[in-house]
Order: C-alpha cells, then sequence, then structure tokens
C-alpha cells in the first residue's frame, strides 16, 4: 500500500527555483532530499513552515502530497512533478539551478 | 516608430533605479514578500513554478532591429538563451534572476523599453493590428494613437488601482486582425459622411472564465475627443466595477450586469463633462505623435512576382509567399509574417539566434521594423517583393521560414502547465503534438486557414474561445483533461467557440482535431469554403456527432 504523505515546497527568493525543506531542517533543490510528513507530524510540519516563513528568505511555501513508491517520492499532483523535474515542453527539462551566492538557504 | 525624449527616459530610468532599491531592501530582508511582491508586479516581474518570469512589454507589437537585438541580448546573459512572445505581443523571459533584474530593466531602458503595467489592475499594453502602417485595407495608421494612449495610460494616477486589469486594443483597418471586440475596450476606426477619421468603440469584450464579445457603446467618436472618451468609460468602469469579486470585477461584468444603455448614459454623462477640456487632442499634438510614424521612403520597385514560376522553381518559396506575405499600402511591397511555430516547436518561443537573425534581416529588408503579432509570430511590415527570395534564405538558414500562417499548425498556445502558476494543464506539447500530425505542407493546404487556439487554463491566454478549434486544457481528479469548443472568431465576425463534449486525453486530443477537420472536409461546400464559414453554415451538430456520436 502507498504511504501518502506531506512534503514542504517554495522557491529561493533569488533564483525563484524550487526548494524543499529537508530533513536536516534546511533547503534543498532535490526532491530526494525532502522531509516526508506524516500525520502524526502536522504540528511539527506546521511549526518548520511557520518559522521558513519568519525567514522571509522563500517565496511561496506549500505543503504536497507525495507518494512513497520503490523507494522513490512521487508528487501526487502532475504540477508538482513538473516543478520537480522541469518543463516537458522544449527548451525543458533543466530546472532553475539555485546558482551562488544565495540567500535561502 | 517613437522615439522617447527627455521625459520618458528620466521616468524610466527612475522606476528602474527605484525598483533596484525595492530589490535589494527584499534581498537584505527589510521588505517581506507581502510587501514586496506588489512592487514586483508593477514591473513585470511574476513568479512562475520553476523561477521568476519577466514580461516586457512591447508597446502595440512595434519594435526596432535594435530592440530586437537586444531582446537576443538580455536571453542570452540572463536567460536560457529563449524568450517566448505572447498573446499581448509582448515578450516573457522565464528563467531570470532576482539580482539581475535591474540590470534587465536598465538595458531595456537602454533601448527605450520596460516591464512597466505588464501586471496588476491597470491598463495594460496597448494592442493594436501587426500590420498597422502597412496593411492595403487601413483607413488609418492607428500607432500614433495607440502611441497617445500608452502616454495616457502610463501611471495614470487615477488609474493604477483599478478594480481589475484593463486592456485596450485597435485597428485602422475594417478587416480585425486585433480581435478588438474581445478586450474591455476596442477601437476600430472608421469614416463619417465628410470623410473625417472617428472610433467605433466597444466595451465589455474579454475572454478569460466569462467570455463575451465587446459591445458598441459608441459608433463614432470624433478622433480629437478619443481620450475624453476613454477616460469615460475608465472613471465609469473605476466607480462601479465590483471590487468585492476578483472574478466578477472586469468591465465585461459590470457592462453585462448594468446593461449596455445604462453604462453608456454614465458614460455619455461623464464624456460631456470632460470633452473639450485637457484631454482634446490639439491637431499640433496629434501632428507630432504622427511625425514619428512617417511611412518609410520606399523605393521604386518592381512589382511584378509570377508565383506560378516560383512555385515550379522552389515550392517551399513559393508556400512562404502564399501563406506569409500580405498586401501592402505600397506597389512593390509586402508584409511579411514569420512564422514561430516550427514542426514540433513550442508556439511564440524564439532561441536568441534567431532574434538576432530577426533583427537583422528587419534592418537589411524592412527599414529596421518588426511587429509582435497576437498570433505569437514575427512580422517584417515593409519587404519590397523583391527582396523576398533573399528574405526566405536568410530565414531559412535560422529555421524561421515554415510557410504555415493562418494554417492549422499556426497554432496560438499559453505556456500552459510547463510553466504557468495558474494553468490546469499543459499547452505546449498538445501543440507540438499537433503540428507534428498535420505537418504535411500538402494536407494544410487542402484544409486551408483554420486557426486553433490552446489554453492551459480558464484564464484563456491562449484564446482558446476564439479559436475555430479551441482547446482548454482542465484538470479532474489529477488528470489532465481537454475540452474541445468549435466556432470561435476573433475578427470583426466575432464568436465564441461551444463546448462539443466532454473533456479528452491530451493523447486523444489529435485524433479529435482529425475527426473535426475531417467531417469539414466531407462536408464543405467547395474547397473555398473555409472551415468557420463551414461551421457557420452547418452549425455545432455535424462536428460534435462526428466526435462524440449520438450520446
Amino acid at each position: 500500500m502507498k504511504a501518502e504523505l506531506d512534503i514542504v515546497t517554495a522557491n529561493e527568493l533569488l533564483s525563484g527555483a524550487v526548494v524543499y525543506l529537508g530533513r536536516d531542517g534546511a533547503l534543498h533543490a532535490g526532491l530526494a532530499a525532502a522531509r516526508l510528513f506524516g500525520p502524526d507530524k502536522t504540528a511539527e510540519r506546521d511549526a518548520l513552515i511557520a518559522k521558513a516563513r519568519a525567514s522571509g528568505r522563500i517565496v511561496g511555501i506549500e505543503t504536497e502530497k507525495v507518494a512513497v513508491e520503490a523507494g522513490g517520492v512521487l508528487p501526487q499532483r502532475l504540477r508538482e512533478r513538473i516543478r520537480a523535474n522541469g518543463p516537458t515542453a522544449p527548451y525543458g527539462p533543466e530546472r532553475q539551478d539555485l546558482g551562488a551566492p544565495h540567500v535561502s538557504l | 516608430m517613437y522615439r522617447y525624449d527627455e521625459f520618458d527616459h528620466g521616468f524610466v530610468k527612475a522606476r528602474t533605479e527605484e525598483f533596484r532599491d525595492q530589490v535589494e531592501r527584499r534581498v537584505a530582508g527589510q521588505l517581506n514578500e507581502d510587501q514586496f511582491r506588489p512592487l514586483r508586479l508593477m514591473n513585470g516581474l511574476y513568479l512562475q513554478l520553476h523561477a521568476y518570469m519577466l514580461r516586457v512589454a512591447i508597446p502595440y507589437g512595434t519594435l526596432s532591429a535594435t530592440q530586437m537585438r537586444r531582446l537576443a541580448h538580455i536571453a542570452r546573459t540572463y536567460d536560457r538563451g529563449y524568450g517566448h512572445f505572447t498573446t499581448r505581443q509582448n515578450i516573457q523571459f522565464n528563467w531570470p534572476r532576482l539580482k539581475d533584474v535591474p540590470a534587465i530593466l536598465d538595458e531595456l531602458a537602454g533601448v527605450e523599453m520596460h516591464a512597466i503595467q505588464t501586471s496588476g489592475n491597470c491598463i495594460r499594453n496597448v494592442t493594436t493590428d501587426a500590420f498597422a502602417g502597412a496593411a492595403a485595407d487601413e483607413v488609418i495608421d492607428p500607432r500614433p494613437v495607440a502611441e497617445i494612449i500608452r502616454q495616457w495610460s502610463s501611471v495614470h494616477p487615477e488609474f493604477t488601482y483599478l478594480p481589475r486589469k484593463f486592456k485596450i486594443a485597435i485597428t485602422g483597418a475594417p478587416n480585425d486582425r486585433a480581435a478588438v471586440k474581445f478586450h474591455d475596450i476596442g477601437l476600430m476606426a472608421s469614416a463619417n459622411a465628410q470623410g473625417e477619421i472617428g472610433w467605433a468603440v466597444h466595451v465589455g469584450g474579454g475572454m478569460g472564465r466569462t467570455p463575451m464579445i465587446g459591445k458598441l457603446i459608441n459608433g463614432f467618436v470624433p478622433h480629437a475627443d478619443l481620450l475624453a472618451y476613454l477616460e469615460s468609460i475608465l472613471r465609469v468602469y473605476n466607480r462601479y466595477g465590483r471590487r468585492d469579486n476578483k472574478y466578477k470585477a472586469r468591465v465585461k461584468i459590470l457592462v453585462h450586469e448594468e446593461g449596455l444603455d445604462a453604462i453608456r448614459d454614465q458614460v455619455e454623462a461623464e464624456f460631456e463633462a470632460a470633452r473639450g477640456g485637457v484631454l482634446t487632442l490639439p491637431q499640433t499634438e496629434l501632428d507630432r505623435i504622427a511625425a514619428y510614424f512617417v511611412p518609410p521612403e520606399f523605393a521604386e520597385v518592381a512589382t511584378e512576382f509570377d508565383l506560378e514560376v516560383e512555385r515550379r522553381r522552389d515550392p517551399a518559396f513559393a508556400r512562404f509567399v502564399e501563406n506569409n506575405s500580405f498586401p501592402h499600402r505600397q506597389p512593390g511591397y509586402a508584409s511579411v509574417t514569420v512564422s514561430l511555430k516550427p514542426v514540433g516547436g513550442a508556439p511564440g518561443d524564439a532561441s536568441a539566434e534567431q532574434m538576432d537573425v530577426l533583427a537583422d534581416l528587419a534592418k537589411k529588408y524592412s527599414f529596421g521594423e518588426l511587429r509582435v503579432s497576437h498570433e505569437q509570430n514575427i512580422v517584417l511590415p515593409h519587404v519590397a517583393i523583391s527582396d523576398l527570395r533573399d528574405l526566405h534564405a536568410g530565414l531559412v538558414a535560422a529555421g524561421l521560414a515554415t510557410g504555415n500562417i493562418g494554417s492549422i499548425t499556426d497554432m496560438i498556445a499559453c505556456p500552459g502547465l510547463d510553466y504557468c502558476a495558474l494553468a490546469n494543464a499543459r499547452s505546449i506539447p498538445v501543440a507540438q503534438e499537433l503540428s507534428r500530425r498535420f505537418a504535411d505542407p500538402a494536407r494544410q493546404k487542402q484544409i486551408g486557414p483554420l486557426k486553433i487556439k490552446i489554453s492551459g487554463c480558464i484564464n484563456a491566454c491562449g484564446h482558446h474561445h476564439v479559436g475555430h478549434i479551441g482547446i482548454l486544457g482542465v484538470e479532474k481528479k489529477g488528470t489532465e483533461l481537454y475540452q474541445i469548443t468549435i466556432g470561435g472568431d476573433a475578427t470583426e465576425q466575432a464568436s465564441i467557440g461551444t463546448i462539443l463534449g466532454p473533456g479528452l486525453s491530451a493523447e486523444q486530443v489529435p485524433g479529435a482535431v482529425e475527426t473535426l477537420v475531417d467531417t469539414y472536409l466531407l462536408a464543405r461546400a467547395s474547397p473555398e469554403e473555409s472551415f468557420i464559414a463551414a461551421h457557420r453554415r452547418l452549425g455545432d451538430a455535424p462536428f460534435k456527432e462526428a466526435l462524440y456520436g449520438s450520446r
């Protein structure tokens, strides 16, 4: 049975790149590093979101549903899969790179 | 073309410096996102799925070769080497970094461009006929009026916080190539019995979730009174437009709910007070602006062009001439549309290299002028017919010679879910697949003029409501579905397409379009009867039956 969990995602302030709240509490560019929040971790998740939002260093912070399949993390919405992997259209599928220096991570 | 005066230069430079300071304060943590967001939007900077997006205004779609070259430079230096030309005759860069944006605005200001009022609840970039100032059927060149409207509407203190965004389109020709009836205000030039030029004013048109055809509020506003009349409409809208519900805030809803007569009464009352005042355009000022748009010095050139000979010699060139050239008012010249719809391409996208080539070719063959069409192509407005072959060769080398203007593969498509934060479904892959499916030029010619327009959400940036065949992406239970509409028309014969049935998967869309096309080919009265004409004669029924059966 697939476990449905939450991740926390946003866009980095300077590059606008997609970032994820990681297991170490920092923000990461890759979905694989995203921390998974189960239903019992809602309070902790919301506290971390509030902290991240209060930092003012990231934009558009959201929670997203993901499934863990064969060890991989799969966002449930197509929108989020495209955010994670880049455009499916010409000139894609590259993602925005965070670049350096940046202020959010 | 209009050239900035000292005031314009100073104003744009000051705005750029102001935004540079705002970015610095945002990065330093002195502004939070809630404070910064309206400031960046006022300067055309959105946040999309993957990155920021900068929307640059191209006033009434008019560009010089120098400006196009600068756009190429920006794409190459600050972005990923390409830009996306939009249905609003603007360009969008999909990957700028926040800290680079002030530098980009500096680059734009250096060539008399900016990104002001490309977002927000203000009067947006005025759009017009891409063949303005060149078309043989034109009553008047609309560009001087468009420029006057641009100056009037730029940071207009009364109209900076309207209930919702406001779009004005203007055409100087009776054949509407600017979709004026689908704008908040649409202006169409006409001449009265005395030969005086005036403007038919349509109000309350638009697409989005509530598509409406603009209603004729005044059939003839004298040229000199136009600004006063526009201001009168804006005042009524600003006063009575709804601010409690963004989905009901556009002027089209106000006109629909209050009724055209009630709105007209209010506008006429305002107009009575405003006309003859400071907004009356003195002839000297009209002349001063018009002087920026005098026709170039056309040469005496050969007007003979034997398409039949060319067709035998080089079918691709003949096809290009046949489809991509448009009658010019000057004998011996044509306007040429450069297609940004290659087979398998993303409609409206151009690489930096292609932009450079377009700038070079415009300089060589079109008096340094280019236009962005609302159908996401580039127009070289003034090309000597004797230069067509050389121009075509230059375009071939740059992958820009697709001879498909007006055909089924000349599609409009918004960026869709591949880029846009508002989208529900992807548009570009659907357009790519359709262009591959109908790539054969012989088949395109057999089908004739047919406009497909694709939007990735109900906001309708891809103009699906006015597609002869419209495709609207929706999301249902996590899956992309596409509603097919038929019978839309953006021209003076404006009509809104009707939905034929339940949504289809992306994989089903090309087959569905094939079915509609085949139905048309079988049912048309003659090869001269276009798809839209056949639909007008036949109605939805045969197309619906073909696509969905009798259910």
